[in-house]
């Protein structure tokens, strides 16, 4: 099949499960329903291996000119290049694991076709934005992710104890991606009126070149800037980050798919595909570098006493897109991807493991009720070990690679913030082997009731733990550092740099001797750490405290350092006292009273409102309507005959 | 001259009709106008111009009673069919469409506005202006609510008191080197310097209370909560585009003189409506009332883009007024739904429906995205024109409008989420009719396409729309 077959069959497929699930999915098995929308994504899979075989270089299709007006034209364009063709190959990898993994999930849940619609929407969307050639499609695909994420997270809104905190917590998501959307909409208001274009080659040229286009630093760092605020949205980045824990509370493997897995990972995407644009904006690439380091240590420590199995992975899904962002800012856009894609190996794992661990629980989250999960559910534990070693950087796994591959880069760069950035490193191991101890080990701690129920998760379940916890094992080898093999290594970035831009940028790489040293301190860290977790939550077999007992710091992580709290008193109580005060009072005692002469009027109403009760001025209306409407016609009967 | 006619003499055959049928008659007849109106559209050349209807010399007034169209006029007449066969559907299963009454005083309200769309002279303009007006007020008073006689009679001043300031300036107009009403006359009137800014006033003053632009807003919200469902969704679908349209195609070539006083305060207005009708729109607690400021705040973003008229700022204004309309439509009918489930305008009240009528769950979810200006429909496409057109107007003022996108956000989404999610206020709700249903259809597909191919429209528009600008540029080109 030709290139442009592929990838029109690439992006519709999701539509058809989803078409397919809207029309007769209800009236089926739920196998069959869930499968169709499986298979339909396992297919898209293939497609894009399909496609991954056969592009090298860079290729464009066009589907259709949108609209062409004086000075720009928007078309509906596809870019299909290594960046790209990766990204889509974990969307659809991984979407169709967990697509696999909801079958079982969502077996008794009664809005079960509705869900697969939704995931179907939502990796037509995710696909549309990394496969768009220019900001207009991808926007398309920004907005689209959000509004599925949106619909996900609100998915059991109807609920009757948590319907209500379900559906704020969607609409909260929505809102603030909203205003990262903003960004990415005044960058493209930007770009139009620089470049006269959105799609990226031309920009990438217009750039380099800096033939016929006239622009300052200024404009190009207002640019970036902006991108970066949606970034900052999408990729829960300071100052926009708190919707993302509130976001658990959709179904967990949507809570994997978008927002551990994918969308989240848009915002890196988008930048490394700007790339040319930030590399000359050497601010906008600080900001990054800062704003990462911030929002990776601040959500490592929120993680700390968090106790709720979902929400800990969320804080650390902020922690770990914080050290993406580092890597964007130090201008290694390769290894952000890298580490793109190990997150999506080991977090979608940790995820699907706490999914079938609250399956297992009948939907209980808190970690204070588990304890001694493994013997009941073996194979969910072995894989979510996997996943918690991969994240923690355990040496050789996956996430020791990529992880240690940025802090190599930030070490070279600047050694202060590599001491800081280390300590993020530390909180992560913390809490990841809290959590992962206080839920497998120790005496369980629920009731009676739950233990006799606790049991291992159905095949379509645990196969999908499987599988991730081996590309967590041996994610690694995508893109394994000199030191090891020189033929061979750095794979992934190699194969990245075809992408536009990427190919000119250098990183500062750490030498191979400091690789080592860097490493081997990373790996005593994680070490260490996990001994250290050993002893407190096994030997000594302490638990998660109560609030009450929380001290002063860990009632800050707990409480997520009060940001909602001083989000609602800045933004959201003005916004809502302006509102209230321009309806309650401006409105109604102002306008309505009538400052525009309606005041004067009322009094004269009042009587001429004696006569209309009468009817007598509704009538005369009625006869006005009807003398304009004859004195028309007998002007047009006139003209006509009588011309 | 069908697209007048058809909808006077099935007015006023409406009334004679017995009201079993009337509804059904209503129907036919919005359908076969629009029919016309398609047909029209299809067979529609590019830059040309139609004449309708002309006296072969004008009247000792200077009334030339030219009817015509080109391709701008010819979309909003489409549009204005389009909106009464929308309301008459989803206005069948209402108690008022069983009124002979109702029907009659329906029909020769479009047989006002296509007038109003196809007039090409000033006068003729006028009187179609007033007589919308009338039928709208009458279905007001007969068919809104009991106790709002005072909200009638506000609302009708208040428009009347505008049209009044439309009629000075077209009298005035007749002072400076006037030949006839006629458009393409009334262009090459040279207005003094030093009344271009009154006789702007003038028109200003009428468009701006009808759109409504802020601060002459304040009858809109009353009147929009108390009339009848059909009465709301045509005062805010297709009535308002009236004021719009005059903007476009009146005022700014009749008057470009007199624009670079009045352009800036307008924008300005425009984008203060915006912030203000969402604000108020994420407190009210009256849905009914809240989309009616959501509308104050979209008509706000399109007015800005129409005073700023370069080409991208009034294609995108007549892509979000088709836009615009539609979502009236939906936002209205299931507003309406809600109110007769609950017997309650108060979002407090509702909640959890969504359960109860899955159906009707879906499709107001589906127009809540489209009014939130979702990729791929109609609005997304028009904000996103016009939000740019602001911002490269004055970037601080395109920085305000582009919040439109976040507030908009929280009022569409809160009141969806009032009323439809969480547990369930109430026992029973009943899901949607046919008939509702078809109404959302349409009004999806419609935005999808215009979100798709908005080449469609805009080939059709663009001739017209260039020439506008190129009179205001040199008022010595005439108009065709």
């Amino acid at each position: 099949m030709n290139v442009s077959t592929l990838l029109y069959l690439l992006l519709s497929l999701p539509l058809v499960g989803a078409a397919f699930n809207v029309f007769i999915g209800k009236r089926l098995s739920k196998n069959i329903a869930g499968g169709f929308s499986t298979m339909m994504i396992g297919l898209c899979f293939v497609l894009a291996l399909m496609l991954f075989n056969q592009i090298d270089g860079a290729q464009k299709i066009k589907a259709f000119n949108l609209l062409t007006l004086s000075n720009f034209s928007l078309d509906v364009q596809f870019l299909l290049d290594s960046l790209s063709l990766w990204m889509t190959l974990i969307i659809t990898g991984i979407g169709t694991l967990i697509h696999l993994f909801s079958m079982g999930y969502m077996a008794t849940d009664e809005g079960y076709s509705k869900f697969f619609v939704y995931l179907n929407l939502f990796i037509f969307a995710m696909l549309l934005l990394v496969l768009g050639s220019n900001y207009f499609v991808l926007f398309f695909g920004w907005e689209g992710v959000g509004i599925c994420s949106f619909l996900l997270i609100g998915f059991h809104y109807s609920d009757a104890e948590k319907g209500i905190a379900n559906s704020l917590a969607a609409r909260k998501a929505f809102v603030m991606n909203r205003i990262g959307d903003v960004g990415l909409l005044f960058a493209c208001f930007m770009l139009l009126t620089t470049f006269h274009s959105l799609e990226f080659d031309q920009i990438a040229t217009a750039v380099d070149s800096h033939s016929g286009f006239t622009f300052s630093n200024l404009t190009l760092l207002g640019i970036t800037l902006c991108l970066f605020l949606a970034a900052t949205g999408k990729s829960a980045q300071i100052p926009l980050f708190t919707w993302l824990p509130d976001a658990m509370a959709g179904p967990t493997p949507v809570s994997a798919l978008i927002h551990a897995a994918t969308m989240v990972t848009a915002g890196i995407y988008m930048v490394t595909r700007s790339n040319f644009l930030f590399e000359l904006a050497p601010i906008a690439k600080d900001v990054m570098l800062y704003i990462g380091i911030a929002t990776s240590l601040a959500a490592a420590f929120m993680a700390l006493r968090q106790n709720d199995i979902k929400k800990v992975l969320a804080y650390s899904t902020v922690s770990q897109l914080g050290l993406m962002v580092v890597a964007l800012g130090l201008g290694a856009y390769t290894v952000a991807i890298f580490h793109v894609t190990t997150h999506a190996f080991f977090k979608a794992l940790l995820f699907l493991g706490s999914g079938s661990v609250i399956h297992g629980m009948h939907h209980e989250q808190d970690i204070r009720k588990m304890g001694g999960l493994r013997k009941a559910m073996p194979i969910t534990h072995a894989t979510f070990l996997m996943g918690t070693l991969a994240i923690t950087g355990f040496p050789l796994l996956s996430g020791f690679y990529s992880k240690d591959e940025i802090i190599g880069h930030l070490f070279e760069a600047n050694i202060g913030l590599y001491g800081v950035i280390m300590f993020s490193v530390l909180m992560t191991a913390v809490y990841m082997f809290r959590l992962y101890f206080l839920t497998f080990h120790g005496r369980f701690r629920g009731t009676e009731a739950q233990w006799s129920h606790v049991h291992e998760s159905p095949l379509n379940m645990t196969i999908p733990l499987v599988i991730l916890s081996v590309l967590s094992l041996v994610g690694g080898i995508l893109n394994l550092p000199g030191i090891f093999f020189h033929k061979g290594s750095h794979w992934l970035s190699t194969y990245l740099n075809k992408s536009y831009g990427l190919h000119k940028i250098h990183g500062h790489e750490a030498s191979p001797n400091l690789t080592l040293a860097l490493m081997i301190v990373a790996s005593l860290v994680c070490l260490g750490t996990l001994g250290w977790a050993y002893q407190q939550y096994v030997k000594k077999g302490n638990v998660a405290k109560d609030d009450q007992d929380l001290s002063g710091w860990e009632r800050l992580s707990a409480r997520k350092l009060f940001w909602d709290e001083f989000y609602h008193r800045i933004w959201v109580l003005p916004t809502q006292c302006v509102g209230t005060f321009l309806n309650q009072k401006l409105e109604k005692r102002v306008f309505l009273a009538g400052v525009f002469g309606v005041a004067q009027w009322s009094k004269k109403g009042g009587e001429i409102m004696g006569r209309l009760q009468n009817g007598k001025l509704s009538s005369y209306l009625m006869w006005m309507v009807f003398g304009l409407t004859m004195l028309v016609l007998v002007f047009i009967i006139k003209a006509t005959f009588w011309n | 001259m069908e697209l007048v006619l058809l909808p006077l003499y099935f007015g006023l055959v409406a009334f004679i009709v017995s009201p079993k049928f009337g509804r059904y008659f209503i129907l036919a007849a919005s359908l076969t106008s629009l029919g016309a109106g398609l047909a029209r559209l299809f067979s529609y050349q590019p830059d040309t111009y139609q004449t309708l209807f002309s006296l072969s010399k004008a009247n000792a007034l200077g009334f030339s009673m030219e009817i015509g169209y080109d391709g701008l006029s010819l979309v909003m007449v489409g549009l204005s069919n389009l909106v009464f066969f929308l309301v008459a559907l989803a206005n069948l299963s209402k108690e008022e469409s069983r009124s002979s009454l109702f029907n009659g005083l329906f029909l020769l309200m479009q047989f006002g506005l296509n007038g109003l769309f196809l007039a090409q002279d000033g006068l003729l303009f006028y009187v179609f202006w007033e007589l919308a007006l009338i039928p709208i007020f009458l279905i007001l008073y007969w068919f809104g609510a009991n106790d709002s006689q005072k909200t009638w009679f506000k609302f009708f001043l208040y428009t009347l008191f505008g049209s009044l300031g439309m009629l000075f300036s077209l009298i005035a107009l007749t002072q400076f080197g006037f030949v006839s009403f006629a458009y393409g006359h009334l262009l090459q009137v040279v207005i003094p310097a030093q009344y271009a800014c009154w006789i702007m006033s003038g028109f200003l003053l009428a468009f701006a209370i009808k759109i409504p632009i802020f601060p002459f807003h304040s009858w809109q919200a009353n009147t929009y909560d108390a009339a009848p469902m059909a009465g709301t969704m045509l005062l805010s679908a297709i009535m308002l585009k009236m004021a719009l349209f005059g903007l476009i195609k009146w005022m700014i070539p009749l008057n470009p003189g007199g624009l670079s006083f009045w352009q800036l305060p307008i924008i300005f207005l425009g984008v203060v409506g915006i912030l203000y009708g969402a604000l108020i729109a994420t407190r009210e607690n009256n849905i009914k009332k809240v989309f009616a400021f959501a509308s104050l705040s979209h008509l706000g973003l399109i007015v800005a883009g129409i005073m700023i008229f370069t080409q991208e700022s009034l294609t995108a204004s007549v892509v979000q007024m088709l836009n615009h309309s539609l979502i009236a439509i939906g936002l209205f009918l299931a507003a309406n739904r809600l109110e007769v489930g609950f017997g309650s305008k108060e979002l407090s009240t509702m909640g959890g429906i969504a359960k109860l009528a899955p159906t009707f769950g879906v499709w107001f979810g589906i127009i809540t995205l489209i009014a939130l200006s979702v990729p791929l429909t109609a609005g997304f496409l028009g904000e996103f024109l016009l939000i740019k057109s602001v911002f490269q107007f004055n970037l601080w003022l395109g920085v305000l409008s582009s919040l439109t996108l976040v507030l908009g956000a929280v009022y569409m989404l809160r009141s969806y989420q009032m009323s439809m999610m969480g547990a369930p206020a109430i026992g029973t709700f009943e899901d949607l009719p046919v008939n509702e249903i078809i109404v959302y259809f349409i009004i999806t597909a419609l935005t999808l396409f215009i979100g798709l191919f908005p080449e469609f429209l805009i080939q059709i528009i663009k001739p017209s729309i260039e020439q506008i600008i190129l009179h205001t540029q040199n008022p010595a080109l005439t108009i065709r």
